[in-house]
């Protein structure tokens, strides 16, 4: 990932009071999370599958902190269950930061489908989400999605496309 | 197991008979009805949130099983102030009792082990359930508790409480005794929204 980029990120979740982050690596977004993983501001829970980090970004809002996911379009795919039986129906909050694969501009063939599938998915999951494709975007696009997200009690995402995640060869 | 917590002891249940249980206890302090695969996760992020509580998960073997691998991350994080307690009814007891993997040998303690959780044990029967429970009460690590149960038909009251109050009566009950603020409907003022001072 571009460098930039990732400052911007970590300034974004740092800016929106984010003390709390749950992930899943993803070849595109490890350098980011190494990069929260070694910053003290942020409690970082790996697991050992996006649907977990749910349920565990869920209860660390119940006991106060301000938690969010840095998961893949895969994990959006992974995670309908607790997007619905638990952040839908509890109205829980949580910030969502995703590189946005599949977007146009990916190279990779079997990434095709998550583009096509991660926009409806969002929508009929009730997550409010926004594209950002420009790197001096991406941290009040954070922002702006926690203050909705606390505000609204429900889950908002930050898409991140190529323009952003790709670093070129 | 109602009379040995205290009342700041944070309960997390989930779906089906357990929470048709402890609604009865009126316990505020509890967040209930997480569905498959969520409890023993929510249970991770509320002990990780609020290290200075205890927090008391009780899951079930099915609700588990629906994500086996949080007994990995619960493990790896081994939070000291959760116990992670697991009615195991070998079934789905709401779905007419259909068998459970766990009534087919598999054997939640061994993996709990496997995955590095030194305090996981099978309990069998209640006066031993009460020892641990105390010790894990008393101490300071995490404990994995499979108690063995026998599947209960028992009618027991439906629940009153629907989710969204539920987690409204618990997130209260956390920001009055942490003094802390959780939920923040206006989170972005409006310069006009201000009284003026003067």
């Amino acid at each position: 990932m571009k460098q930039g980029s990732v400052e911007a990120i970590v300034t974004g979740l740092k800016e929106a009071g984010i003390n709390f982050i749950s992930m899943l690596p993803d070849s595109d977004f490890t350098d980011t999370q190494k990069a929260v993983m070694a910053d003290k501001d942020f409690k970082c829970v790996p697991v050992s599958n996006e649907s977990i980090g749910f349920g565990v970004c869920a209860g660390a809002w119940l006991g106060g902190k301000k938690p969010a996911l840095l998961i893949t379009t895969d994990g959006i795919m992974a995670s309908a269950f607790p997007l619905t039986t638990l952040n839908m129906q509890k109205n829980i909050p949580v910030l969502m930061v995703i590189p946005y694969r599949g977007s146009l501009g990916d190279g990779i063939w079997f990434m095709g489908p998550m583009g096509a599938a991660t926009e409806p998915l969002l929508k009929d999951l009730q997550v409010a989400y926004t594209v950002i494709s420009k790197v001096e975007e991406v941290t009040p696009a954070i922002k702006n999605a926690q203050l909705s997200a606390e505000a609204w009690l429900r889950p908002t995402a930050v898409l991140l496309t190529g323009e952003i995640i790709f670093e070129e060869a | 197991m109602d009379k040995k917590l205290d009342q700041n002891v944070l309960v997390v249940t989930p779906t089906g008979k357990t929470y048709q249980y402890w609604e009865a206890t009126g316990r505020e302090a509890q967040i209930s009805q997480l569905n498959l695969g969520l409890c023993t996760p929510a249970g991770l992020g509320l002990a990780l949130a609020l290290p200075h509580r205890k927090v008391v998960a009780l899951d079930g073997d099915g609700n588990l099983l629906f994500n086996l691998a949080s007994v990995a991350d619960l493990a790896v994080q081994n939070p000291g102030n959760l116990i992670d307690i697991v009615f195991d009814n070998e079934c789905y007891q709401s779905c007419d009792s259909f068998p459970s993997v766990t009534s087919k040998g598999v054997n939640l303690e061994v993996i709990a082990k496997g995955c590095g959780i030194k305090n996981a044990v099978t309990i069998r029967d209640i006066t031993r359930f009460e020892q641990t429970l105390d010790e894990a009460l008393n101490g300071n690590e995490l404990f994995f508790i499979v108690a063995k149960v026998e599947p209960g038909e028992e009618i027991v009251p439906l629940p009153r409480q629907e989710g969204r109050e539920n987690k409204y009566r618990f997130v209260r009950h956390v920001e009055n005794t942490e003094n802390i603020r959780i939920i923040n409907p206006y989170s972005r003022r409006r310069k006009k929204d201000f009284t003026p001072s003067t």
